[in-house]
């Protein structure tokens, strides 16, 4: 699965990348986010429960952080593993660029999805990956913008 | 004359009474099916029975670093939860396969395919089972899968089977790479390339054979029942060969044959999917043993999709050489054949790549030569007999494609092209240039008959209009006419080249008269629909005189049947069918015996008059088979032993080979990719018609699932492995909605060496009906340069070959 896009976010470069490593806003924005930890600096553990179609997943997995460049952007790549319901592995490029007032951010998102998500999701995958991202941004958008 | 007429009258309606060989004698098991009252596997509910549902792998290749089986077992209603590790004692966590391969049963190290069973969670009903197996927590290091069968034996290309890494001599002879499972050859290679390299016109293409999947609408399943007091083994089972599985059973588990009890209730469709070992039998077999209650498993729709046998991926690289003028001279194929992470095909042992060696067709191709690799990919393993015999569907389809090729090579029209080459009724029996031996044909008369009912020439020249019409733009629709001509080889066969596991492929039957002159009788094979209790009734009517409905047929239960090899690759009818009419014939003989006797005279002195035996000249003087029954019990000639009961085991002196002629007209919209049928004829030709009802149901159906296969269905993965036509969201099963209209024909050309002349149907529609749809698509797109278009034609795939092709703009 593959999906480029961009969100402007009515914010400072800085208080973006900061509230993007942030875990309790990620906490409050990712859909469906149950818990997330730092385990280190930049190591987290996050559970999360998903629904792609008919399948209804709880994803257990580690996000790692890096290419760190504050305030430019970062990698953030995981691994989660719902079970039977099947597995996700990938990652995103994040940019973050001055947008007048506030800014934009650019993201590239890659990832292999297996198991049942996979053979019975196929064609919703991509749908609900947009839809995913779009709730994330907007949640986001809320979080920052009040910091 | 008047009395003449009456005797006529008299017999016609005896005959008329016993609904036998050539009558539209309806379904006798419809009747129950029609009202909900068949008794399926999943219909058998015992006492205490618990069930059995897998926990299985989410990736296509990776490594098993940990199984906790805890938060499962601690769910209340859990009994118990299989592993590899449960398994291993017991030499149980492997089970040999019918192509002489092992299979994993419960994965150990590695999973090698999505879906793999991984572990057998047991309990007291089929949620809790369900629900436990998600609190089986399996880690997985994944490893990169081979999804591309061109790619197995690449240099750097991961080794998927590590418990035979080391073992370079397969079931088939030697392994070229740790990803190869067998080369296969046969032909002249040294002739065929001389011929090649001097011909004046050769094609060559690869054509695929998509994988696809049989999908029976019942699943399969299986409930199994051990007596730990007795020791006995009672399996039920969706089984299209019980006696097999039977000996397979004892094989793997060490009971003793005779505490062993299959039994196969109705079976709503098998297609081949039916015929093989899977994990869940003996899942079920083994939970049974450990605990003593019956076990049930049975697979849900994504399971039977993504797990039991698939069928072709068949990837044939095919070339024809010619003359100028036409004439067919040489065939060369070769073969990278997908059979998934474990050999599982359901072919007679000696043939790993099945009857492929049927790829001249119906043509006098001198010589030929044909080669296949079989290799190992991280795919589900099978390569099953999908509704034909084994591998016939793919030979078919090369030849029919590749003549199609040739013809427009040649700019020549595709049925003379085959009016040219056929094997000619004076060659029969034909030795092929690959081996096999034709028993009967008659191409021409069957092929000149089909054209005639079609009408060949005027389709040809309504086409030429309506290419033009396209050309000048006046239409968006192109119209395609499909040709294919088969033959098939079916009813396998011959011990001295057809044996599964050692066993050879006979089939047998057992008849018995009850005194009354009704009859019971048992036969080896295994009806999944066919109509067995029909047909198997009529054949014996007729040979013994007494009413099909006065006749139960019984098969499955391997108590009280005859062994015998069970029901795929057409060879009920040639094999069993066979052995009926033999044991009826011996029944007949005793009865002549019985009668002479009776009415003191000469044995020779008797003739049979449909349903008695008459004294000749003195046509009032007679004796029914029900009188005769009656003696037979109660005062039988003196030295005599009473009773009147046959059996046969039949060993078939040779195949046989229906042949068929067929034609679809299609029209196809190019900026949808939408296909119609208009029209699909379809000539058959299977030898003796037993009930011409049954064939044309058979025809029906096997015309169906050819339609589905050549123009959707299909299995495919992606990339990583992931099994992308599990369900039918996405797998094609046409229902009336999507079904052409069918029209059937037949002419009839008796297989010599049968008892009755009869050669099997089933599967001809099937093993016909692809390769004249491609045939159809193909011969649309051809006038605009397309080249071979590969399988599936579904809208989205015939709408990419318009963009490719520029039709769009």
């Amino acid at each position: 699965m593959d999906m480029n896009d961009s969100q402007y976010i009515e914010a400072s470069r800085e208080a973006v990348y900061a509230a993007l490593n942030d875990v309790d806003v990620l906490r409050k924005c990712i859909p469906g986010c149950e818990s997330i930890e730092m385990t280190s600096d930049t190591e987290m553990d996050a559970k999360v429960t998903l629904k792609v179609g008919p399948v209804k997943a709880r994803f257990s997995g580690k996000i790692a952080l890096s290419d760190l460049d504050p305030p430019n952007g970062y990698t953030i790549s995981g691994e989660g593993s719902g079970g039977m319901a099947g597995f996700a592995k990938g990652g995103a490029n994040v940019r973050l660029e001055a947008d007048g007032s506030g800014t934009m951010l650019y993201y590239t998102v890659k990832a292999d999805i297996g198991g049942k998500i996979a053979q019975l999701g196929s064609r919703l995958i991509d749908s609900t990956a947009k839809k995913l991202a779009g709730k994330f941004f907007s949640e986001f958008s809320k979080n920052v913008g009040s910091s | 004359m008047n009395d003449q007429v009456k005797v006529d009258e008299d017999r016609a309606e005896r005959v008329e009474k016993l609904q036998g060989m050539g009558c539209k004698r309806k379904r006798v098991e419809d009747v129950r099916f029609t009202q909900g009252k068949g008794n399926y596997v999943d219909d058998l509910k015992l006492p205490g029975m618990v069930f059995g549902d897998f926990v299985r792998s989410p990736h296509a290749h990776a490594r098993i670093k940990s199984i906790d089986t805890s938060r499962a077992q601690a769910l209340p209603g859990v009994v118990a939860v299989l592993t590899a590790a449960d398994l291993k004692p017991l030499d149980l966590h492997y089970m040999p396969t019918l192509a002489g391969d092992v299979q994993a049963v419960l994965a150990e190290e590695k999973v090698l395919f999505q879906n793999q069973e991984v572990a057998f969670v047991i309990a007291e009903d089929r949620y809790i089972a369900s629900d436990a197996t998600e609190l089986v927590d399996v880690e997985y290091e994944a490893l990169p899968a081979i999804v591309d069968p061109f790619k197995s034996m690449d240099d750097d290309a991961p080794i998927l089977r590590e418990d035979i890494k080391d073992k370079m001599e397969g079931a088939h002879g030697p392994r070229k790479h740790p990803n190869h499972i067998f080369e296969w050859e046969i032909g002249d290679k040294e002739e065929t390339d001389k011929i090649f390299a001097e011909a004046d016109v050769t094609i060559k293409e690869m054509l695929v054979d998509h994988r696809t999947h049989p999908s029976p609408l019942e699943t399969c399943q299986s409930v199994a029942s051990f007596d730990k007091i007795t020791g006995d083994l009672t399996l039920w089972g969706t089984f299209q060969a019980p006696h097999v599985i039977r000996t397979v059973v004892s094989l793997i588990s060490k009971i003793p044959e005779h505490k062993i009890h299959v039994i196969a209730p109705d079976i709503g469709g098998g297609f081949g999917n039916k015929v093989g070992a899977y994990a869940g039998y003996v899942c079920s077999v083994v939970g049974s043993i450990v605990l003593g209650t019956p076990v049930k498993w049975v697979e849900d729709r994504m399971e039977n999709l993504s797990t039991t046998s698939f069928a072709r991926d068949y990837h044939m690289s095919t070339e024809l050489a010619a003359t100028n003028e036409g004439k067919i001279t040489a065939m060369r194929v070769h073969v990278i054949a997908d059979h998934g992470a474990f050999d599982a095909c359901a072919d007679p042992s000696k043939w790993p790549a099945g009857f492929m060696n049927i790829c001249t067709g119906s043509y006098d191709i001198p010589t030929a030569h044909l080669s296949v690799d079989g290799v190992y990919t991280n795919k589900a393993s099978g390569g099953v007999a999908y509704r034909c015999s084994f591998r016939v569907t793919e030979a078919v389809f090369a030849i029919e494609r590749a003549v199609e090729l040739l013809a427009q090579k040649l700019d020549m029209d595709a049925a003379e092209l085959r009016l040219k080459n056929f094997v000619k009724a004076e060659q029969f029996p034909y030795k092929s240039a690959l081996g096999w031996e034709y028993d009967s044909g008659d191409y021409h008369t069957a092929m000149n008959k089909a054209m005639e009912a079609i009408g060949y020439d005027d389709l040809r020249k309504e086409q030429a209009k309506k290419r033009e019409a396209f050309k000048k733009g006046k239409t968006r629709e192109i119209m395609g006419i499909g040709i294919s001509f088969f033959t098939e080889i079916v009813g396998a066969g011959p011990s001295k080249n057809c044996d599964i596991l050692g066993v050879a492929m006979f089939d047998s039957a057992e008849i018995r008269i009850h005194p009354t002159g009704s009859v019971i009788a048992r036969m080896g094979t295994k009806s999944q629909g066919q109509g067995h209790e029909t047909t198997y009734a009529q054949i014996i009517a007729t040979e013994i005189g007494i009413p099909a409905d006065d006749i139960t047929i019984e098969e499955g239960n391997t108590d009280t049947a005859p062994y015998g090899l069970g029901t795929y690759g057409s060879r009920s009818t040639p094999v069993a069918g066979a052995a009926t009419a033999v044991a009826a014939r011996k029944i007949r003989a005793k009865a002549q015996m019985i009668a002479a006797h009776t009415m003191e005279v000469h044995e020779g002195d008797l003739e049979w008059d449909v349903d008695r035996f008459r004294v000749k000249g003195l046509p009032e003087k007679a004796m029914t088979m029900q009188e005769i029954a009656w003696t037979a019990y109660n005062s039988p000639p003196p030295n005599m032993e009473p009773g009147l009961e046959a059996v046969n085991y039949y060993e078939p002196p040779n195949m046989t080979y229906p042949f068929g002629s067929y034609y679809c007209v299609m029209d196809i919209d190019v900026d949808t990719g939408v296909a119609k049928t208009r029209r699909f004829y379809a000539l058959d030709d299977c030898g003796t018609r037993i009930n011409p009802m049954i064939i044309e149901g058979q025809v029906h159906g096997g015309l169906t699932e050819a339609f589905a296969c050549a123009m959707g269905q299909e299995i495919r993965y992606d990339e990583m492995g992931n099994v992308m036509g599990a369900s039918f969201m996405d797998f094609f099963l046409p229902t009336a909605v999507e079904t052409p209209h069918w029209e059937t024909d037949f002419t009839v050309t008796p297989s010599p060496h049968h008892p009755i002349g009869a050669k099997g149907v089933g599967e001809s529609p099937h093993v016909g009906g692809v390769p004249c749809f491609s045939n159809a698509v193909n011969d649309a797109y051809s006038f605009l340069g397309a080249g071979h278009i590969q399988m599936p034609h579904d809208a989205w795939r015939l709408w990419q070959v318009g963009e490719r092709l520029g039709l769009h703009n």
